[in-house]
């Protein structure tokens, strides 16, 4: 499986990843799925995606969401972030809803899983091997190499009548009797791999990962019933915290499109003062924004939604 | 003999008050009309009427009239912008008060184009267009053009 994401998504203005990812092509047990599991990991309630490939998967989902990392090369700005990248509790919600269909294929896989770590474990250990024999031999040439220098800043010191006779020799003795130790051996750490395999702890994360119903206050309900159903209409979604809505709504990737609506969400009976309805009007026509009021419902009925716009009647 | 006295005075001075009296509003005829639909909330039949006015003698909006809307026991405004425009609604709701979404779908359900209008107690009057679905904004008027590096390079040069 040609797990190697290229710099492709993270290359764009804006978001920008220095490092790309290897991610340990051989060690991979999987069948190619149709739809790639995305690993979520909860870090208290925040939500995080570490992988680039399942940050890019995410993308393809049409979630968005934030980077919050620092870059490694670039440490002493905010500018531009790296992964990990923070989902919103809309975002989170609506990936493991997607992934808890997608349930029934992961779940077939531990049968196989034992036979699985054996391929990998053959696999690491023929890679060491490999690796121990052109460490040995990258050895033995820099040894003779060493020898040459030696013997040549010797021959120019001292002018002693045997020089290149015994220069090969000694390279035969070389030759014959080094021995590069196991203990010398450098080992390559795969950071990607430590910790982010396909193990069973991901996937009982996945499946037990629903923030509990107790917490959900009915205005997030409702959000998410918002985004669910914009998201479906093809639209990508990010917070609008900085225009006094809910969310900002692109008709395409945000990458490649200024926002057309600021989303705010209500219920359908839920009293507003007409002071800020007309305040969210007026920001968002300064913004060259549609106010979009959205109000579900109820659990399957549809969202509506209602346009606000400056009437431009001075 | 007080009243001839009182008869002769008004008839000789020709006062502001008689042909502006400070209650005209009440009596005026549309101000009447939306009394007469029987909608309890005072003030929202109040600045109904400060938007029916603003329309017909600011605006110059043709077939202006007024209307209750039972569901939310408030009268409405429909009128046309020109002659031959098509027809739209307004909303005319004092500001102090509140709106929720069930009611705007409710007046979107009149099948015309929707103006909200909320009235200030100083008369102000702000409109808002609500749309059923989706507007896209308008995009940017103007030339955009594209800075490039010009702010970097701006930058670099106050140091």
């Amino acid at each position: 499986m040609d797990a190697t994401p290229t710099a492709e998504l993270t290359s764009t203005p804006g978001q920008h990843v220095v490092e790309p990812l290897q991610d340990g092509g051989g060690g991979h047990s999987t069948s190619r799925r149709p739809d790639p599991l995305i690993g979520i990991h909860l870090c208290g309630s925040t939500a995080l995606v570490w992988r680039t490939a399942d940050v890019r998967a995410a993308r393809e989902a049409g979630v968005v969401g934030s980077l919050v990392g620092a870059l490694p090369r670039q440490p002493r700005q905010n500018g531009r972030l790296g992964r990990p990248l923070q989902l919103g509790l809309e975002e989170l919600r609506l990936l493991l809803e997607k992934q808890a269909s997608g349930d029934d294929i992961e779940s077939s896989a531990p049968n196989s899983e034992g036979e699985v770590q054996q391929a990998e474990t053959e696999c690491y250990e023929e890679e060491q091997r490999s690796s121990f024999e052109a460490q040995s031999i990258l050895a033995l040439e820099e040894r003779k190499s060493a020898l040459l220098r030696a013997m040549g800043g010797a021959k120019q010191g001292g002018g002693t009548s045997q020089p290149d006779g015994g220069v090969s020799g000694r390279l035969e003795v070389l030759d014959q009797s080094f021995v590069f130790p196991r203990s010398a051996v450098a080992v390559q750490l795969r950071t990607a791999r430590a910790g982010l395999s396909h193990c069973s702890d991901e996937r009982t994360l996945l499946s037990a990962a629903q923030p509990g119903s107790s917490q959900r206050a009915p205005r997030s309900e409702s959000r998410f019933q918002v985004f669910r159903d914009l998201r479906q209409r093809g639209y990508y979604i990010t917070s609008a915290g900085k225009f006094g809505g809910d969310f900002l709504v692109y008709p395409g990737d945000p990458l490649r499109f200024h926002a057309h609506f600021i989303a705010v969400c209500v219920a359908l009976d839920e009293q507003l003062p007409l002071v800020d309805v007309l305040a969210v009007a007026r920001l968002g026509s300064n913004v060259k924004k549609t106010v979009l009021l959205c109000s579900p419902g109820g659990p399957t009925a549809p969202v509506h939604y209602t346009s606000l716009q400056w009437s431009g009647m001075v | 003999m007080n009243e001839v006295t009182e008869m002769t005075e008004s008839t000789d001075t020709l006062c502001v008050d008689d042909l502006f009296p400070h209650n005209w509003i009440l009596h005026h005829p549309m101000y009447l009309r939306m009394q007469s639909l029987d909608v309890e909330d005072g003030a929202q039949v109040h600045a109904a009427f400060l938007v029916y006015m603003d329309l017909t003698e600011v605006r110059h909006w043709k077939d202006v009239s007024s209307l209750k809307c039972p569901e939310l026991q408030v009268v409405l405004l429909e009128g046309r912008e020109k002659e031959g425009a098509p027809m739209q609604s307004i909303l005319p709701l004092p500001v102090h008060q509140y709106l929720n979404h069930k009611s705007v779908r409710t007046v979107l359900g009149r099948g015309f184009p929707v103006l909200l209008c909320v009235v200030a107690s100083d008369s102000t009057l702000v409109y808002q267009r609500m749309t059923d679905g989706f507007v896209t904004p308008d995009p940017p008027a103007g030339q955009i053009q594209d800075h490039g590096r010009r702010q970097h390079r701006k930058r670099h040069q106050q140091h």
